[in-house]
């Protein structure tokens, strides 16, 4: 699996819905609220092995700037 | 289920949101009464000036009990105890902050033991797993406001629900336990009543506090039963001579010390005891007789016996943890060896009499139907959870339900059974549901097994709607819904004189009848209604 899929991945089970795409962003999936925000920063770190800041974690506001955050530490 | 939970942290993602509402972060100005159940989790804040933190933890006490006054009380409470997951001490004798802590924790403690519907729930218990670094999250806390790590999340709602498993009263009633090489270590008929392993040094020590344990399990209302190949004369006089045996005949509600099988045995047990194979455990040290019931006898449960001797306390932690604790302990459950001993000795009555009511005059039967009330509000739900063999419909209720009927008019009477061996407690319950100004429906009528066979229920079905009829009722519907396990009350509502009107294809039978007259009842029974 690659990287975009696994991230797509761990959004659908954070989420708790099968319907996450690339478009996926804070501002157009309900279920992206502030406090599964978290829990998906922490099941990225946990998952991939990375360690993310707080000011990293508040710019990841939609999948491709995951994406590139996460490209990043790795 | 809906649930309300007053909270001081973010724990949304440890207690999930599906059914959760929670309160402000220490608010307790809003009390909803329209969820099913209330849980309070607080965890102890990060402060550095400990005496501040102190007085804030020391007031969570009067806040709770706030609360607790203003929540329905026939709704169930859960409060988690208070861990401190950053105990910061800048001196090496601060301790306010952990008498606080402990205070608290005393005062939920009591709570759950004087008010019913509160249950106590051990928070250190998932903690004390992890080490500090794990536990606590900086990153996370000073981002959301939750000091316990959410990676933890995913082990945490596993172990909740465990705890909610327990609460909801899943668990076993009878555990069956070999006596060779189990209860002590040797062999009795080969090395004797004073060469068996059991008290003095290692290992036995370990079969002594082993013992112990089990001792205080039975008090909590588990049954204890032997099933041990061994003469019983010298597992009588092991009982009356070995000094260090704690666990002697009167701990044991039934035996079966012999060369049987322990197949055939445990069935025997299950039959004499009155209680489904499903609801024991078995322990014994042989492998070969663990396999044979596993194979023989599917629905018992048995796990493995440890290796050694100094692995029987973790092993006992663990089958308490798995199958037999529950979280409020009824008066009913204490007395419940007791009882299930006198069921043994009515049985020897029994045979002794030339008549069944001969037999019954001779008990000296006392019913006292009770109308439900907050008091045995908890003790009905539980009945309605755990009573499988005689329930006519097999309904199951929380203390909520229950509640909810009572307030929308419901009749709801519980009965209190003893006899000159003892007092069984609250034994029955029969739910009667108005349909229209003279017709009530029963939608539930169950008697624990405990109770069964001196026609109690009959009497106690009687009585209610003798009192019904006072009331004005004029009319009785009621249906008998099948299951695996109460085949013996199919024809209950026949026997009690209703007429049967349809029976559907799955068993199904509903019955109507009218309330012109009233039943007589045996007077072999003392029957109060208060």
């Amino acid at each position: 699996m690659n990287l975009e899929d696994r991230i797509l991945e761990i959004m659908r089970e954070v989420f708790g819905i099968d319907d996450v795409t690339t478009e996926v962003s804070q501002k157009n999936c309900d279920c992206w609220d502030s406090l599964r925000h978290l829990t998906l920063a922490s099941e990225l770190e946990e998952a991939l092995d990375i360690e993310l800041e707080p000011e990293e974690i508040a710019e990841m506001t939609d999948f491709a700037r995951v994406v590139e955050m996460v490209k990043s530490k790795l | 289920m809906t649930t309300f939970v007053f909270r001081n942290q973010t724990v949304e993602a440890f207690l999930g949101d599906s059914g959760m509402t929670f309160s402000g972060y220490g608010d307790i100005s809003r009390i909803p009464g329209d969820v099913d159940r209330y849980i309070w989790f607080y965890q102890v804040p990060v402060n550095a000036d400990s005496a501040q933190l102190a007085q804030e933890v020391t007031a969570y006490s009067d806040q709770l009990d706030l609360v607790l006054s203003a929540a329905d009380p026939s709704k169930p409470f859960i409060i988690f105890s208070l861990v401190n997951l950053f105990p910061l001490r800048l001196t090496g004798d601060e301790v306010a902050v952990a008498d606080a802590v402990s205070a608290f924790n005393d005062h939920a403690m009591r709570l759950s033991r004087e008010r019913a519907g509160v249950k106590w729930v051990d928070f250190g218990e998932f903690t004390s797993r992890y080490d500090a670094e794990t536990l606590v999250n900086w990153k996370y806390y000073l981002m959301s406001q939750t000091l316990l790590n959410p990676r933890l999340a995913r082990d945490f709602q596993a172990w909740w629900q465990r705890i909610e498993d327990e609460m909801a009263l899943k668990r076993k009633k009878c555990l069956v336990l070999d006596l060779d090489n189990t209860l002590w270590g040797g062999v009795l008929g080969e090395d004797g009543v004073d060469g068996i392993s059991l008290g003095g040094d290692y290992p036995g020590k370990a079969y002594y506090m082993w013992q112990k344990a089990l001792s205080q399990l039975s008090s909590t209302g588990v049954i204890l039963a032997v099933c041990s190949k061994n003469n019983e004369a010298d597992v009588q006089e092991a009982w009356d001579k070995n000094p260090s045996m704690v666990l002697k005949r009167e701990h044991f509600s039934a035996l079966r010390i012999n060369w049987n099988d322990k197949a055939t045995n445990l069935r025997e047990l299950a039959a004499e005891l009155n209680i489904g194979l499903d609801s024991m455990v078995f322990v014994d040290d042989n492998p070969a007789e663990r396999e044979l019931v596993k194979q023989m006898l599917p629905e018992v449960t048995v796990p493995d016996f440890p290796d050694k001797p100094y692995q029987l306390m973790p092993f006992f932690k663990q089958l308490v943890d798995r199958y037999f604790r529950i979280y409020a302990v009824t008066d009913e459950d204490r007395a419940k060896t007791a009882q299930y001993q006198a069921n043994a000795m009515r049985r020897a009555e029994q045979s002794r009499f030339v008549d069944f009511e001969d037999y019954l005059y001779s008990l000296d039967i006392s019913l006292d139907v009770i109308p439900a009330d907050e008091h045995n509000l908890p003790r009905i739900a539980q009945m309605t959870q755990k009573t499988n063999q005689f329930n006519l419909t097999t309904r199951r209720y929380t203390e909520a339900d229950v509640n909810g009927f009572l307030k929308s008019g419901w009749h709801i009477f519980c009965v209190n059974v003893s006899d000159r061996f003892g007092d069984s407690g609250i034994t029955g319950t029969m739910f009667l549901h108005p349909v229209d100004d003279v017709t009530l429906d029963i939608d539930t009528l169950l008697a624990s097994c405990r109770v069964l066979g001196k026609g109690i229920e009959e009497a106690f079905f009687k009585t209610v709607l003798n009192l019904m009829r006072l009331d004005g009722y004029r009319r009785v519907t009621a249906c008998y819904l099948p299951t695996a396990k109460n085949g013996q009350t199919a024809d209950f509502f026949d026997r009690m004189g209703m007429t049967c009107v349809t029976v559907d294809d799955d068993g199904t039978r509903r019955y109507e009848m009218s309330l012109d007259s009233v039943y007589e009842i045996k007077n072999c029974y003392n029957i109060r209604v208060l």
